[in-house]
């Protein structure tokens, strides 16, 4: 009898259904079991040096960590109302993300901005749109991040400082971050992205600059905060991420260090941002060898002496590399697992990544359901009650080992290239990259690396519909004119005068600390494209349209 | 320059957005297809694309978006094609773009459009029936 089954059985009962692969995402082996001889144990506490457990000793128990969703797009207007919304569902920090023309220091009325403006965040030019933004949101209260890198850094920390003066907010009470990092919080250190724009050497000065100044004069403010995120979503391992974001950071405290300050005064000001991808133990095992790496460098290279200063405060967003645009409510559950990773890794602060990512900006449903996301796993799992209640797994134990050696391993190379910033200038990071980007490309056409219903179990039936967050092309415009018209209705003469007094600094003193002189630009109304061009025009270098 | 047949396309990104693994990883999978590929890089705008298009005689233009900035620099980047009187060159699309503009690209004439987790045959193989019959 002509057999008539048609249906397609995707591993059979007699095969077994396997994995491709016992690997982690970097590629270290997984072994079949592991014991007690695989490791020596967690040999402290949480809360003691070096750290690996945890650097609070009652962790979550003490204190949850921060829930802090990206937002912003269009005007700030619309970004404080989205900021207010979240507040109102539990989160518990703001993280503020401006437009690509604000990163790049352009304003929206230069011709290379238009397509851009107010798309991937929030247009922020003028003090005036600080003010918008944070429409009454006491500074001194919640803590707030603001993810923008030096050049455009050290406008917008200006307008952030005139406004709490404005309110008559000491700067010693702010509490927040500037992520400030020139090299990698834009999209990661590749290098035409960010070398185009401003030149990678003044780009650090300014960002020390930042950082000096802040040290100086608002004591609780997070001064930089190293976009390890950014550098694993170029497509790099969890390996190289650690030892790429570790070796940078080194580079800033040695820079700090050169401008005379004490390593006690600024290190507990330095915070790390990292990604959380998927392969769940390795992420948590880089997670906690990657507190030991930085408690060891700063105890030991840099004899740091107060404990705050070894301390690897990380912030954390959930890799939005493994999420697809197929079958999209697959990502609520792996951004779940990746949340819960970071718990049991022992985070600061949490962005757990919308499901809607390979669509659009988070929808108001989205951001929501990231919040809680965070708040069942917060209140209704259990993991938050012991601190580091993974401590002790041999393999886990084992897999921060490993990760360990590995990434001092590739930190020497880095040190021995001259440093983070100077193998950047090289292009061997580059070179790392692309090498990178071409395995992953293979990892997922082999299916190496399985992203279900994507590369394996695909169902091309899938017709799930979801909220899209749509932007409105008018809104470009009026924003555009606005600008127009801003530049055109102030008086004129005291910008002149402070860009003038701008540009004379910068060009007879580089490496004076120029955040006074913009902040006297700023306030006499000089826009964020009018003062980063003082300063490429003080530095001769040229930017695309000049 | 395409004595050998091959097909030459430029891949580049319009505007300020600066997320390249995409196009980096389709650029890698279309020489190793035995495309010629002509990579532009990042920061680029319709005028300097159509530009090297023309000067390098690609038989294609590639582009990838992630913001939402699709359809304002696709649209300018055709209305240039049109003033030039350029009708040798397919237009071909990648990146984070909502369906709804799926369809309304397809409407403005773009050939071929890949948004994310599109697989390298399922590419590759639209990319060669799309030079099927022409020279």
């Amino acid at each position: 009898m002509k057999r008539e089954e048609t249906v397609k059985i995707h591993s059979s009962y007699l095969e077994g259904e396997r994995v491709p692969n016992f690997k982690t995402l970097s590629g270290l082996e997984y072994k079949e079991v592991y014991t007690a001889e695989d490791t020596t144990g967690a040999r402290e506490l949480p809360g003691n040096y070096p750290f690996t457990r945890g650097i609070h000793k009652t962790m979550y128990r003490g204190r949850l960590w921060t829930r802090r969703q990206q937002s912003g797009y269009r005007s700030t207007k619309e970004s404080n109302e989205r900021i207010k919304y979240l507040l109102s569902v539990g989160q518990t920090g703001i993280n503020m993300d401006p437009d690509l023309p604000t990163h790049l220091a352009l304003d929206p009325d230069n011709p290379l901005a238009h397509g851009d403006v107010g798309l991937q965040g929030s247009s922020i030019v003028i003090y005036e749109d600080m003010v918008d933004l944070y429409r009454d949101i006491p500074l001194d209260q919640v803590s707030n991040t603001m993810i923008v890198e030096a050049p455009t850094s050290a406008v917008i920390i200006a307008q952030y400082l005139l406004l709490a003066r404005e309110r008559d907010i000491p700067w010693e009470k702010l509490i927040g971050t500037i992520m400030n990092c020139p090299l990698t919080q834009f999209v990661g250190p590749t290098y035409q992205a960010i070398t185009t724009f401003f030149p990678v050497k003044f780009g650090v000065k300014i960002a020390l600059d930042v950082m000096e100044y802040m040290v100086r004069h608002a004591p609780k403010w997070n001064i930089v905060n190293i976009n390890a995120y950014n550098i694993r979503e170029t497509g790099v391992n969890a390996i190289q991420e650690a030892a790429f974001a570790l070796a940078l950071a080194q580079d800033y405290v040695r820079g700090l260090i050169e401008r005379g300050l004490e390593v006690d005064v600024f290190a507990p000001r330095i915070g790390f941002f990292r990604a959380v991808h998927i392969d769940f133990f390795e992420e948590i095992a880089k997670l906690r060898a990657m507190r030991r790496i930085w408690a060891r460098i700063m105890k030991e290279k840099f004899k740091a002496k107060n404990e705050r200063s070894m301390w690897f405060r990380t912030a954390c967003q959930t890799s939005a590399l493994p999420l697809t645009a197929q079958e999209p409510l697959n990502n609520i559950v792996r951004a779940g697992i990746q949340t819960l990773a970071a718990v049991l890794g022992g985070v600061q602060s949490i962005h757990t990544t919308g499901y809607d990512e390979a669509f659009s900006l988070p929808t108001e449903e989205s951001h929501k359901l990231s919040i809680r996301t965070q708040q069942v796993i917060a209140y209704e799992t259990g993991v938050v009650k012991s601190a580091d209640p993974l401590g002790g797994s041999y393999l886990v134990e084992r897999l921060t080992d490993e990760l360990e050696e590995q990434i001092w391993e590739l930190m020497k190379v880095i040190e021995n290239r001259g440093g983070f910033v100077q193998c950047f200038m090289d292009r061997w990071v580059e070179d790392q990259i692309t090498k990178m980007r071409h395995q992953l490309g293979e990892a997922f056409t082999s299916g190496q690396q399985p992203i279900v219903g994507v590369n394996l179990f695909r169902d091309e039936r899938d017709l799930t519909k979801i909220n899209i967050f749509r932007h409105n092309e008018e809104w470009q415009q009026q924003r555009i004119q606005e600008i127009i018209e801003y530049k055109k209705n102030r008086h004129q003469e005291p910008v002149q005068r402070a860009l003038e007094a701008l540009e004379s600094t910068v060009r007879k003193r580089p490496e004076e600390n120029c955040i006074e002189a913009i902040m006297k630009a700023v306030e006499n109304r000089a826009t964020l494209g009018e003062i980063m061009d003082t300063i490429r025009r003080a530095i001769d270098f040229k930017r695309p349209g000049l | 320059m395409k004595k050998h047949g091959k097909k030459r396309i430029l891949l580049g990104k319009m505007g300020l957005d600066a997320h390249d693994n995409g196009i980096v990883i389709i650029a890698k999978w279309l020489l190793d297809a035995g495309f010629e590929v002509v990579y532009a890089g990042l920061y680029n705008s319709p005028e300097s694309l159509v530009q090297t298009a023309i000067q390098e005689g690609v038989d294609a233009i590639g582009c990838s978006f992630l913001g939402g900035e699709h359809l304002y620099y696709t649209r300018r980047l055709i209305d240039l094609m049109n003033e030039k009187n350029i009708d040798n060159m397919k237009l071909i699309l990648g990146g984070v773009i909502p369906p709804d503009d799926v369809e309304e690209l397809k409407r403005l004439g773009i050939a071929c459009i890949f948004t994310p987790g599109t697989m390298r045959d399922t590419i590759i193989e639209a990319l060669n029936n799309l030079f099927i019959g022409s020279k």
